[in-house]
């Protein structure tokens, strides 16, 4: 089991590295990420700045990290919105079947259908030109797959005999559904949400590219390395480092989701 | 099973009329609409009094939606806006390239993933199997559209194999067409198949874990046959399951690599569709992608109790 | 297609096939951001169809290189002593693409089908609205046209000359099927529409009947010459894809390039990059009608604090050149009045900011990302206002949404492009009205509205400049808004392409050649 003990040492170390980038990035970046500064566009990796300019001269290190602490709270924002409702909505909906199930997967079937361009489009035009539009529209988008995988879990979970007792003992439905059905179908919702914090960075990313995402300004790193494609051959590293923050996440939440799965899949304990 | 299939086509209708109308409503209150950008900047009241008009833009929402309602019940998904062209005609054949594209990279990412994956899983925690997870997780970190970028840079300009614009139907010539789909389908393959091989390996991981395999392995069956027989066919089920739901996802738009590889592909379309606020195109196409989503799941579905044994029949 | 031998294209003749002709014709392939919206001119158009239908057809008169109108099927015309009766002399053995030669009716018919369309986007020109109404059309021979309008129209030829008219460019009846939908153009220009694969490509051919008149290129009209046997037009969303393909010899001329891609190519031998001027203006649009911004000293004070050469040169990444004054730098009427601008004072400014009694409230700045030149606007002014004290937020809309507020009124700041305007005048009443009558108004002022009128009524000369010369001290003076540049075209074309510009945001394909 040692390689095991690596991807979790290593998963652990680069969540470690990036969450404390994004919270460096919340009080001290060593410019300012939004000042232009034109004598500067495009300077290579040097001494004065690390890791370049970009083609406003802004110093790409400051805005990685102040991109972190975005992207990092749109990710989690995301997942928990979609971990949230897609729980109350699976719980609710795998537990009472019958038309509240129909209705609640009459509006889950209605949201995967949707392509989240639109409703980014729909939000960032009522709240304004911010990342909280973006953090809805995927989190609506990311919400379905919760509210299934939850849904599934409930539905086998109904017909076994603990929570048939909890039901006999009186309990009242949100009392099992909270204490009993909840707890026990956490698990692969762990394993979805650890693959959904990636996911959002790369979704986040695709939508810049096609024009919506997180307005600039303000940086995130989806947002940099769309921005960055027309200057791919005269500045690669306004692409290569905010793809590397992206990929190097993703791999630090993959290794770490492996060995969360292993910790709280029930059948795996005390194997 | 007819009346299985006939029972979730039927069940779909509410689906499909509540997509028609949060789309219909949607993107007529999101600020902007076809006639503004029609005229531009030569913003003119009258001019754009006439063309509301002509187009019945004037109308309240609901007035518009019936009259959209009606001349659907009647086949007519109605004409775009920006180009004057019929729905539907347009609308299936954007989606025929997007499906031919999607269909042949879905397929290859699968047989590339599933056996990755599974010997992975197999090997769990040996150097093959964190250098498939690195691997997995970097290809699926790359956006595609960095992916199709650095594919046309070097394929396409640094060797001059393949062509780096256009596109020409395989219906119409089967090999030239082919040709302009190597590079879209390779930005698809790459990225879809390290979604896949971490799928595959973590369900197969789940499967190993269970009694039958270690009674399987107890009974003095080799590990090649173990894999084979007992562990790939369970293992399958879940990814079958998400495969549904990739193909169904891909199939309402891959319009980023359409939009970097000049694919006219149903992606390109909704989007374009969505800056240009062509209503009843945008409808028309959600329309088709809330229906195929549907059918998606429905042969998902039907193709379970295929792949996975547990599942005895629908 | 490239010079290098292609490993699989050469086994296969893709190309050919792609283009429907035999592999040794000339063959030029150009980009196309869009598709086209239709290829009737001036109906369901936007820029792009312009300027294919400005390929295809041809109206009476055209616009020339310098804004002037100059003569195009029309040989020659007379205007009567009361300025409402056009009588134009049609050229002899002008041919349409079908054969058919050109008749005084089959104009009429043309301009009568056209301004009975409901959805000609030219309507308002010809119907009372914003130009005299054409009050009838008749054809007394076959070589005579005579237009009669409702009242005096200086500006009939130079409307009726626009591209978003289509240049009222003269269709024959064969461009309609028998019910009297449009089926595709048959003109008299120097290319045939022969292919339009919708989403895909739009291919010309060379009309070969075509007899060039005229001397040299000249705008929209003049010698008309075609070099190539065909053009392939190709729908290339993606920039950084439409510039991959012109290193690999795909495309040959990449004819709207944005400024920072163009950078980078200008060095490179294997490409020309032209940067061109046009009659589209390069705005920071300011809402006068807003609590802060409605005070004179306030709009001032943001003037001042920009320094606006700088900002254009970043902005248009070295290409574009500061214009104070709406009359294009090209233009017959840019002279020494026009050279005057507010300079770049940040001395002056706490002085006025003072006087406007600004108390630091936030202004914001509505941009796109369709346009990288509004967002280099956007960025670099917030960063000059925020220098000397003025607190500015960027704002960065999907391109409908800003075309809405604008449309509306509904900005304090925008950074804003206007297209192309053909004539100084139309320019002008682009930004000048009565923000009652027209919620887009800039300008709202008695006085220029007044100048504006009189420079549609007033015919080419001295009086007119005079005319342009106090509508620019007037813009000094109030500074409603802040005129930056003109909007410029930059195409890069191979290496091997001869003659190619564009001209005024048109992608003009004759005169072009291929030197392999």
């Amino acid at each position: 089991m040692s390689l095991g003990k690596t991807n979790k040492y290593l998963g652990g170390f680069l969540i470690a590295f990036f969450l404390t980038a994004a919270f460096l990035g919340w009080v001290w970046t060593p410019f300012d990420p939004l000042a232009v500064d034109l004598r500067s566009k495009l300077q290579a990796p040097g001494a004065v700045h690390p890791l370049g300019t970009d083609e406003y001269g802004r110093d790409v290190l400051s805005r990685l990290l102040a991109a972190a602490r975005t992207s990092v709270t749109i990710s989690i924002l995301t997942v928990s919105f979609a971990v949230f409702f897609g729980i109350i909505l699976g719980s609710v909906s795998g537990y009472a079947r019958g038309w509240v199930d129909r209705v609640v997967m009459l509006f889950t079937d209605t949201l995967l259908a949707f392509p989240s361009i639109l409703l980014a489009l729909a939000l960032l035009s009522i709240l304004g030109a911010n990342m909280y539009g973006v953090v809805l529209a995927l989190g609506f988008a990311y919400m379905p797959t919760v509210t299934r995988v939850v849904r599934g879990a409930v539905m086998s979970l109904r017909e076994q005999e603990f929570i048939e007792a909890s039901r006999l003992m009186g309990h009242p439905v949100l009392y099992t559904l909270r204490c009993h059905i909840v707890p026990n179908c956490l698990a692969p919702v762990i394993v979805i949400a650890t693959s959904m914090f990636g996911s959002v960075l790369l979704t986040e990313s695709a939508l810049s590219f096609l024009g919506l995402g997180v307005p600039p300004p303000a940086p995130t790193w989806g947002n940099m390395l769309a921005s960055a494609r027309p200057y791919m051959g005269q500045a690669a590293w306004l692409g290569i480092f905010p793809g590397l923050c992206i990929s190097m996440t993703l791999l630090g939440i993959n290794l770490l989701g492996d060995y969360i799965r292993d910790r709280f899949d029930p059948r795996m304990r005390g194997l | 099973m007819m009346r299985f299939v006939l029972s979730r086509l039927i069940t779909a209708i509410p689906t499909l009329f509540l997509v028609s109308l949060a789309v219909f409503t949607l993107i007529r209150l999101i600020p902007g609409d076809p006639v503004s950008l029609m005229l531009g900047d030569n913003v003119d009241e009258q001019a754009y009094a006439a063309m509301s008009q002509q187009l019945g833009l004037d109308r309240p929402i609901a007035m518009q939606f019936l009259i959209w309602l009606k001349a659907l019940f009647s086949g007519d998904l109605g004409h775009s806006i920006t180009t004057g062209e019929a729905v539907l005609p347009l609308v299936l054949h954007r989606f025929g390239i997007s499906a031919q594209l999607v269909l042949v990279a879905v397929a290859i990412s699968t047989v590339i993933a599933v056996p990755l994956g599974m010997v992975a899983a197999w090997r769990q925690n040996s150097s093959f199997d964190l250098s498939v997870v690195v691997g997995a997780t970097m290809l699926m970190s790359i956006p595609t559209f960095w992916m199709g970028l650095m594919l046309l840079l070097y394929f396409g300009l640094n060797l001059s194999w393949l062509p780096v614009i256009g596109y020409v139907s395989p219906a119409e010539d089967f090999w030239a067409g082919l040709i302009y789909l190597i590079m879209p389908v390779a930005a698809l393959v790459l990225h879809e198949t390290g979604i896949l091989v971490r799928m595959v390996r973590s369900s197969t991981l789940d499967v190993l874990r269970l009694d039958y395999v270690t009674h399987a392995r107890a009974k003095g069956l080799t590990e090649g046959e173990v894999l084979r027989h007992h562990v790939l066919r369970n293992a399958f089920g879940p990814t079958w399951t998400l495969l549904g739901l990739i193909l169904g996802n891909l199939l309402g738009g891959v319009a980023v690599v359409e939009t970097v590889f000049t694919i006219p592909g149903l992606g390109r379309l909704i989007v374009e569709s969505i800056y240009g606020r062509d209503y009843p195109l945008l409808q028309g196409c959600l329309l088709f992608v809330a229906i195929t989503y549907v059918v998606v799941n429905l042969i998902v579905d039907l193709c379970y109790p295929i792949f996975d044994p547990r599942v005895k029949s629908v | 297609m490239s010079s290098k031998k292609r490993f699989l294209l050469s086994t296969l003749p893709v190309l050919g096939m792609l283009c429907g002709i035999p592999a040794a014709a000339e063959t030029l392939n150009v980009q196309i951001t869009a598709d086209i919206r239709s290829s009737r001119p001036g109906v369901n158009r936007d820029a792009l169809s312009d300027s294919v239908a400005l390929n295809v057809g041809e109206g009476l008169v055209a616009f020339g290189e310098r804004g002037q109108i100059v003569p195009m099927l029309a040989e020659d015309w007379t205007v009567s002593d009361d300025g409402r009766v056009y009588t134009f002399t049609l050229r002899e053995d002008r041919l349409f693409h079908n054969g058919a030669p050109l008749t005084a009716e089959i104009v009429k018919q043309s301009w009568e089908a056209l301004m009975a369309a409901p959805d000609f986007t030219c309507n308002i020109y010809f119907n009372g609205n914003r130009g005299s109404a054409v009050e009838r059309i008749e054809a007394p021979d076959a070589r005579t046209v005579i237009f009669t309008l409702a009242e005096p129209d200086a500006m009939f030829l130079k409307n009726s000359a626009q591209s978003l008219c289509g240049g009222m460019a003269i269709m024959h009846a064969d461009s309609f099927d028998g019910d009297g939908n449009w089926k595709g153009p048959v003109g008299t220009g120097p290319f045939v529409f022969d292919e339009w694969k919708r989403g895909q490509s739009i291919h010309l051919t060379k009309f070969a009947e075509y007899v060039p008149v005229g001397e040299g290129i000249d705008g929209y009209g003049g010698r008309k010459e075609v070099l190539v046997d065909d053009v392939n037009l190709i729908v290339t969303p993606d920039r950084a894809t439409a510039v991959a393909a012109l290193r690999s010899g795909d495309l040959d001329i990449v004819p709207y390039l944005s400024t920072s891609e163009a950078g980078e190519l200008t060095e490179n031998p294997n490409f020309q990059v032209h940067a061109a001027p046009h009659g589209g203006m390069i705005t920071l649009l300011m809402q006068t009608a807003d609590p802060v911004l409605s005070s004179t000293e306030m709009r001032h004070a943001i003037a001042k604090s920009l320094n606006i050469p700088e900002l254009v040169d970043v902005a248009t990444n070295g290409l574009g050149e500061a214009n104070a004054s709406l009359v294009p730098i090209g233009s017959v009427y840019h002279g020494e009045v026009q050279e005057r601008a507010i300079d770049y004072a940040p001395e002056e400014v706490s002085a006025l900011l003072k006087a406007a009694g600004y108390s630091g409230q936030e202004l914001v700045i509505q941009t796109n990302r369709r346009n990288p030149i509004n967002e280099n606007v956007a960025v670099i002014a917030q960063s000059m206002l925020q220098a000397q004290g003025i607190r500015a937020r960027i704002e960065v809309l999907e391109w409908a949404t800003q075309l809405d507020r604008f449309r509306n009124g509904n900005f304090q700041l925008s950074a804003f492009n206007y297209s192309n305007r053909s004539d100084p005048a139309l320019a002008y009443s682009a930004v000048v009205a009565s923000k009652e009558d027209r919620g887009s108004a800039i300008w709202d002022d008695p006085e220029a509205i007044e100048l504006v009128e009189k420079t549609f009524q007033t015919p080419d000369g001295e009086e007119r400049q005079a005319l342009f010369d106090a509508l620019h001290e007037l813009y000094l003076e109030q500074m409603p808004f802040v005129m930056l540049a003109n909007n410029l075209d930059v195409s890069v074309s191979a290496s091997y392409v001869q003659n190619y510009r564009t001209w005024n945001g048109f992608t003009r394909l004759w005169g072009v050649s291929l030197d392999r």
